[in-house]
């Protein structure tokens, strides 16, 4: 019978050959079927295993239902007519100058305090002159070899370093672990490859920033990071200005593993375009993020989320090994008609396993801000410690804030704590500032920030800097 | 026969409520509550595993049939009288024989005679189960009391479930306190015999009134449970409520309490001892509709051997609702290396002007004070039954009537002795 249906569909995927054209070019039109994997495959020149990998994850795919459980609410979303291949667009397309940009968004740019040539590297500009990404990447790369350290697109990995991609791709978040991950697994278009050697602590901090080019081509990027025994790694993710993207749906897979001994540290600041005032546009963000933990490995997700129209989003950590540590430390700020839906899942399999939960979150506007976790607890996870904590700040009174704190606690000797409160600024607080001279958008800003202050201080520090300044920006006009 | 028994459970459940809610139409003056029950029970799924409220708890146990047989009772005796004044109801019927009520109460019986204005809604209740209540309602009891009336002395409302196979009761209780009055009310469930006890209890406090409500659930390991409780303060009034439950093979409490006139104050309390293979399930959810209400919930819960607690505490503040004091504890215990816990407390605010929190934990009795009792001479298992009591006893001591915290003491005492594994 499913060779039939096998039969049948192959039959039909030959009546549509309307791609013969489609494969010289660089747009695909819109539209999902097994020939799009085929082609995404193809003209990555992937081998047979990967195309393999994708065709199994798109069926997978297939079978599965859009999840309906999230707090948001969106029109329903025809994976048909989305554009599946988009090669880089050429440099010629973007503006000549600064002078050719939206000033809103130079404006942004300034009080973001971000240098003249990473503004326009930022806009879009083509800077090849001023500042050329790509010799930077390579001056970066060569150093980073000498200490063994492999920090590559997941393209290039691919035919570099076959058996570590083909290893780990996968093992954390399976084909078919959820409808977005399974979308991803089958049509990712590129990420980053990391990995760090045994007993090796990675000699800087590892940013996506510097191949922005790269990672912008992609609504569905997949990122790799593997620390072998005892070594350690921060990687930053993000970008930290607003991007004008006109990509409607962004569904990333992120893939840490922390081999016995080893540390990850990883730092999102997201900042896509969250819309309009009224709501439209903007990104839908659905990612799937998660970690293993081996025996005494360590892995700390630290995000600042303030853009997207959506976020969809639960960093997680399955601590496999004994004496495995996770940490997620967590800014959600959502305004205007911004919906967010995150948290994250703390696996406790191992003995002596820990995991710390912060979570803030901060809705203005006719925003809604959910935190969604779930801490398990395994029978075989002796002594295991969990502690979460959530703090809702609400501006505003049509706005929303919520809290889904799934707990499953299956051993005895595990001590589970959870705690949230939610409130809007104290009037205190306000009128202390107020009656010191400061005006009240800079009060409010002043106290959001010492709200967040916890989770800022994990941030590597220009990060913190920035994540500062952004919550600062983002607060404007979402007051009083 | 045979094709349905293929069928998933679920459906199973549905066509056996289906059969009983048709069976139980006939014309008289609450007929229309049983028809828009049934309405509601025919285009409704019955929840299996993927049903999100329905996540941890499995309704396997049913596939005994219990939907498809009614109690009949096995002539079990009545348990002792907590207090003066008692109601009783057998298998879901009024008993006026054993029953003795105090002058203040008018008494009316949801046997169809006549239309009760205050019949819920079935949209209120929201569970098929409760919907089948109301499809087959033909028995069960309304208290009202009138207005600046106090009835000095607690009522119980004893509601017991008898029978030797798998069967089932549907029990109905409404509670309608006129304004600027107080009561007590206990409402105790026993049971013999691996009855299913489908209930659903409504409480109605006035404005300004006190209303006081006891849930003892103290049945047999065999039975089941299956409960909606309906909670609607009236403006400034005071409700407290108080459950302690102990498990059995299957416990669901679907709790629904609407503060939708303001000024009213909640006292939501509970306590809920797994013992052997047993399942308790409490599913919480507070509604702050109105401005300028009061709620506090704290549920503790301890499980022994296997057991299974499930707890899901739920604040929802809706927009408008300025003013809000809301807060949950839920604190478990896992007392053995079968047992598991399950909790979730959820908020849901769409409002600024608000004071919410919610707490959760869940861990075990501390070595170090079970290592000083026993070297003070104290067995292991005495040792625990201390801290077990030491860890709710807040809840213990606070309740405000003699008798309930007499009957209390002893049960939990029990409740902790079964809670520790078979040797």
């Amino acid at each position: 019978m499913s060779s039939q249906a096998e039969l049948d569909k192959l039959i039909r995927s030959d009546y549509e050959a309307g791609f013969v054209s489609a494969i010289e070019s660089d747009t695909l039109p819109p539209g999902l079927n097994e020939d799009v994997v085929r082609f995404i495959s193809q003209k990555k020149g992937e081998p047979e295993w990967l195309l393999e990998w994708r065709l199994e994850a798109y069926r997978k795919w297939q079978a599965m239902r859009l999840p309906a459980w999230a707090h948001i609410k969106h029109p329903p979303l025809d994976f048909n007519e989305v554009s599946y291949y988009s090669a880089p667009k050429s440099m010629a397309d973007g503006p000549k100058s600064l002078d050719e940009v939206d000033p809103e968004l130079l404006r942004t740019y300034e009080k973001l305090g971000i240098p003249l040539h990473e503004q326009e590297m930022l806009a879009g500009v083509a800077v090849d002159a001023v500042f050329d990404s790509v010799s930077v990447g390579t001056t970066f790369r060569a150093k980073l070899l000498e200490a063994g350290v492999i920090f590559c697109p997941i393209s290039e990995a691919v035919h570099e370093y076959p058996e570590l991609v083909k290893k780990y791709l996968g093992s954390v978040v399976p084909q078919g672990d959820n409808f977005y991950a399974a979308l991803n697994s089958a049509v990712f278009s590129d990420g980053s490859f990391v990995y760090i050697p045994k007993g090796v602590r990675c000699p800087m901090e590892l940013s996506t920033y510097f191949r922005i080019n790269e990672a912008k081509t992609g609504q569905f990027e997949r990122t790799l990071i593997v620390a072998d025994e005892g070594s350690y790694v921060s990687y930053l993710e993000g970008c930290t200005a607003p991007v004008r993207d006109e990509n409607q749906l962004h569904a990333a897979v992120v893939e840490l593993v922390a081999l016995p001994g080893a540390q990850i540290k990883y730092s999102t600041v997201q900042n896509w375009y969250p819309g309009d005032a009224e709501g439209k546009g903007g990104i839908y963000n659905f990612v799937t993020k998660r970690g293993v933990c081996h025996d005494n490995a360590k892995i700390s997700w630290t995000q600042v989320e303030t853009g997207s129209a959506i976020t969809w989003k639960y960093p997680s950590v399955v601590l496999r090994g004994d004496n495995a540590v996770g940490e997620f430390y967590s800014v959600a700020l959502t305004r205007n008609k911004q919906q967010a839906d995150t948290g994250t899942k703390m696996i406790h399999l191992g003995k002596n396993t820990r995991s710390t939960i912060i979570s803030k979150g901060i809705s203005a506007g006719g925003s809604s801000n959910a935190y969604r976790g779930l801490v398990r607890i395994s029978p075989r996870a002796e002594n295991a410690r969990n502690f979460t904590q959530c703090d809702s700040l609400l501006l505003g009174d049509q706005c929303g804030a919520h809290t889904f704190p799934y707990i499953e606690s299956r051993n005895p000797s595990a001590m589970v704590e959870h705690e949230a409160t939610t409130s809007k600024v104290s009037d205190d607080q306000l009128f202390l500032c107020r009656s010191r001279g400061i005006d009240p958008e800079k009060a409010v800003s002043m106290i959001v920030n010492g709200f967040c202050k916890e989770v800022f201080k994990e941030l590597p520090m220009e990060f913190a800097v920035e994540a500062g300044k952004l919550l600062e920006v983002s607060l404007e006009g979402a007051v009083g | 026969m045979s094709a349905t028994a293929q069928e998933p459970l679920n459906v199973q459940l549905k066509q056996q409520a289906l059969a009983l809610a048709r069976a139980g139409l006939r014309e008289d003056a609450l007929q229309s509550v049983r028809r828009d029950a049934l309405a509601l029970l025919e285009h409704t799924e019955f929840p299996d595993k993927r049903t999100e409220q329905w996540k941890y708890t499995s309704l396997q146990a049913l596939t005994a049939g219990h939907l498809t047989r009614v109690a009949r009772g096995n002539g079990a005796s009545l348990p002792a009288p907590l207090a003066t004044h008692r109601l009783v109801l057998i298998n879901g019927h009024y008993q006026p024989a054993l029953s003795q009520l105090p002058d203040s109460i008018t008494l009316t019986r949801f046997d169809g005679s006549r239309a009760l204005a205050a019949e819920t809604a079935s949209d209120t209740l929201r569970t098929p189960f409760a919907w089948l209540n109301n499809a087959t309602l033909t028995d069960g009891l309304q208290l009202d009391i009138a207005d600046n009336t106090v009835v000095d002395a607690p009522v119980e409302v004893l509601l017991l479930a008898t029978d030797d196979a798998p069967s089932h009761c549907q029990t109905r209780l409404r509670v309608q306190l006129g304004h600027h009055s107080r009561a007590t009310v206990i409402e105790r469930y026993a049971a013999t015999g691996p009855v299913l006890t489908n209930a659903v209890t409504e409480l109605v406090a006035g404005a300004g009134s006190q209303l006081t409500h006891y849930r003892l659930q103290a049945e047999s390991p065999e039975s089941l449970h299956i409960g909606t409780l309906i909670i609607a303060p009236g403006r400034d009034s005071n409700v407290h409520s108080c459950q302690l439950m102990q498990g059995n093979v299957l416990r669901r409490n679907d709790v629904r309490a609407i503060m939708a006139e303001s000024g009213a104050s909640l006292a939501l309390n509970g306590i809920f001892v797994g013992r052997g293979n047993s399942h308790i399930d409490n599913q919480i959810t507070v509604e702050h509709r109105v401005p300028h209400c009061h709620s506090e919930q704290l549920f503790k819960g301890m499980a022994g051997d296997t057991a299974k607690l499930v707890f899901n505490g739920r604040i929802h503040i809706f927009e408008g609702a300025k003013g809000t004091n809301a807060e949950l504890s839920n604190k478990n215990l896992l007392l053995t290396p079968g047992a598991e816990v399950d909790t979730k407390p959820e908020l849901e605010i769409y409002n600024d002007d608000v004071k919410c929190s919610h707490g959760t934990t869940c861990g075990q009795l501390d070595a170090q004070s079970l290592f000083y009792l026993r070297s003070r001479g104290i067995d292991a298992a005495e040792a625990k039954r201390m801290l077990g009591f030491g860890f709710v006893n807040e809840l213990l001591g606070a309740l405000p009537d003699q008798a309930v915290a007499e009957w209390a003491r002893p049960w939990l005492e029990q409740a902790l002795t079964e809670a520790e594994p078979a040797k």
